[in-house]
């Protein structure tokens, strides 16, 4: 009899867009219900770099990063909801009275849902409210905000997958941000993993080990000290909103060390950097490029 | 293709057993209404509880992921359809259903198998296509990857196999193994059913079939109600059962890998028409464990014709879904959902 089974496995790891990275761990026979979710710690360094305003040079001056996150991720009748909290910290070694701030730092939570439209159709909607500032010294409601964004996912065929989204931030130099990504499993290594915010080409050495070439982008919104500007020497920074951008280029690769960790090691250049108090007018945008190292453990269970 | 006509209700919703004995009287005074309403026993143990059959045979098949299951290796998918013809007519074309016929499907090879199969019935192996997923396969063999489903002891056998080597898409060291791991796969399967099978032990926990499957009915506690008559008279996830078995196996695309699987189906008959089937692929060399599909079929008229209402749950237990969470799982399921409502539709379309 021929009765049509089931006649092939159909995984697909249906990326979203702004989607995290969550690692692929194995065979856990126990209870993905209701608790599952994705964790990630991530260190970066970036070496010296220079940023340039208006003809005033910021030399030599390094970032450290730092990013953990946990989101529970259980099942519901409407979807998979996505609950966590996310620290991110971004450390810079400026010389003094460069008006720009040491540390940009965001401590909020997530709340979103994963919902199946159809047989072909993915969606999630993700807000991330919570404190975005230039540290904990002065923690304020004017910190507050809700950066969002709603992305679909089409799947065409298990190999491949059209990614649609938008990001909105009110506080960003540009609110909204629309975006588009491929997901094309070329062949049976090779994996073409174009989606924001980390677009890769990967390829899987084996089941444990894979390597890959992509970018990262990143870019958010922060506000700045009341008295950040008297203290700067530009008055019209106090309490100001500065978008900050980002973009690095890099190879490394991802090391399963276990069925719900993964290891991955990065390094590479980082062509692009820009500081900007838009509605100050006050931009410093990347003058000399540095390398950067990142590790990271991630992993979902 | 064997079909043991049984005239017995068996396939009552569980909220109709009490009241048997009025059942059986209204059977008598009109033979329709011991399966009047397919509508509601469908509801009564399937995700569609709301089906409105005139629209449904007006459209596509309808598909829905079935229930979560708390083994994060299984997914289910469940999905309906109305088909013209009696439902006798639509198992028969199931059982002619040839999927190698669509490329899409990625069924490379398909065989029918005698219940005492003999390496000649595995021939075809050596005609398999030249194509990356067999090549994977293929390579996967020869270096005896960890990935290969296959038990210790098989493993043992394959040593000697591969000091062969030859030409041809498939080598003829490679094809010779997996003959003999097919053959007395097979055999051990007429002979005491998915119990009888040796585990998956090659190169990691000892995985056993019958007990994937068993967990998979197990998580469905209303499907495996349903079907409870059919599956216990037969092999799946259990010893040789009364049922014959229509074997088979194939050579298909699994994730981009080649694997070679082996499968049984059965199929009897309830009351006034109603048929029951269940299609079990109990071995794989790779990308899943053991694969079910379950299908119940009613008649029913549309718009005065004759048609059946089929329902069909397609149900896999998989190491690498054991590996998917949150969204990369919803992607999954939406996958599988999109594979079965393309080899349905082309089903249908086959049969118009």
């Amino acid at each position: 009899m021929k009765v049509f089974a089931l006649r092939s496995v159909v995984l697909v790891l249906a990326a979203l867009v702004f989607a995290t990275s969550p690692a692929f761990s194995e065979d856990n026979n126990g209870s993905f219900w209701p608790l599952s979710g994705e964790f990630s710690a991530e260190a970066t360094y970036v070496g010296e770099g220079s940023a340039e305003r208006g003809g005033k040079r910021v030399s030599d001056f390094d970032e450290i990063d730092s990013d953990i996150l946990l989101v529970l991720t259980p099942r519901t009748k409407f979807g998979v909801l996505r609950l966590g909290a996310e620290w991110q910290r971004y450390s810079f070694g400026f010389p003094d009275q460069t008006a720009l701030p040491n540390t940009l730092q965001s401590f909020s939570t997530m709340i979103g849902l994963d919902m199946q439209l159809s047989d072909s159709i993915i969606v999630r909607a993700e807000g991330q409210p919570g404190l975005y500032d230039s540290g904990l010294g002065h923690l304020d409601w004017d910190d507050f905000n809700l950066p969002f964004f709603v992305g679909g996912t089409y799947i065409f065929s298990p190999s491949v997958q059209l990614i649609l989204g938008v990001s909105v931030d009110v506080e960003r130099k540009y609110p909204v941000i629309p975006a588009a990504g491929l997901r094309w499993k070329i062949g049976p290594q090779w994996l073409l993993n174009a989606v924001l915010p980390t677009p890769r080409l990967e390829y899987e050495m084996n089941r444990y080990l894979s390597l890959y070439v992509g970018a990262t982008m990143k870019e958010a919104s922060y506000r700045v000290d009341e008295d950040f500007g008297n203290s700067h020497g530009i008055s019209r920074l106090n309490n100001a909103i500065m978008t900050y951008s980002e973009v690095r280029t890099g190879a490394g690769f991802d090391w399963k060390i276990s069925p719900i960790v993964t290891f991955t090691g990065e390094v590479g250049y980082q062509p692009y950097r820009d500081f900007d108090f838009y509605r100050a007018e006050v931009r410093y945008h990347q003058d000399g490029g540095a390398p950067y190292g990142t590790i990271s453990l991630h992993g979902a269970f | 293709m064997k079909i043991a006509a049984i005239s017995r209700i068996r396939c009552l919703p569980p909220g109709v057993v009490s009241l048997a004995g009025v059942f059986s009287l209204t059977l008598i005074a009109d033979s329709r209404s011991a399966y009047a309403d397919p509508v509601s026993e469908l509801a009564s143990f399937s995700i569609f509880d709301k089906v409105d059959l005139a629209q449904l045979a007006k459209s596509d098949v309808k598909t829905a992921h079935g229930p979560p299951m708390k083994n994060s290796r299984f997914l289910a998918v469940q999905s309906c359809y109305v088909a013209p013809g009696s439902p006798a007519q639509q198992k028969e074309a199931l059982s002619q259903w040839n999927p190698t016929k669509y490329r899409e499907l990625k069924v490379f090879l398909h065989s029918d198998l005698p219940s005492n199969p003999k390496p000649a019935n595995f021939e075809k192996l050596k005609n398999a296509p030249d194509n990356a997923s067999v090549r994977s396969f293929v390579a996967a063999t020869q270096k005896l990857s960890p990935e290969l489903q296959i038990s210790k002891e098989e493993a043992k056998r394959f040593s000697s196999a591969s000091a062969g080597g030859g030409g041809g898409v498939i080598p003829p060291a490679v094809v010779a193994f997996w003959t003999d791991v097919l053959t007395a796969r097979t055999k051990s399967f007429v002979s005491g059913g998915m119990a009888a099978q040796p585990p998956y032990d090659h190169a990691g926990p000892s995985i056993r079939a019958s007990d994937e499957v068993n967990g998979l009915l197990r998580e469905q506690g209303k499907i495996r109600q349903q079907f409870s008559g059919l599956l216990g008279a037969t092999g799946i996830g259990r010893g040789g059962g009364s049922l014959p078995a229509d074997l088979y196996w194939e050579l298909l695309d699994a994730n981009d890998h080649g694997v070679v699987t082996l499968g049984a189906s059965y199929s009897r008959g309830g009351t006034a028409g109603t048929y029951q089937t269940a299609d079990v692929l109990y071995y794989a060399s790779g990308g899943y464990y053991v694969a079910l599909t379950l299908h119940q079929l009613w008649p029913v008229t549309v718009d005065g014709k004759p048609s059946t209402l089929v329902w069909r749950g397609d149900m896999i237990s998989s190491s690498e879904l054991g590996s998917l969470h949150g969204v990369e799982r919803l992607g999954s399921e939406s996958v599988m959902m999109k594979n079965i409502t393309k080899a349905v539709t082309l089903f249908r379309r086959e049969g118009r």
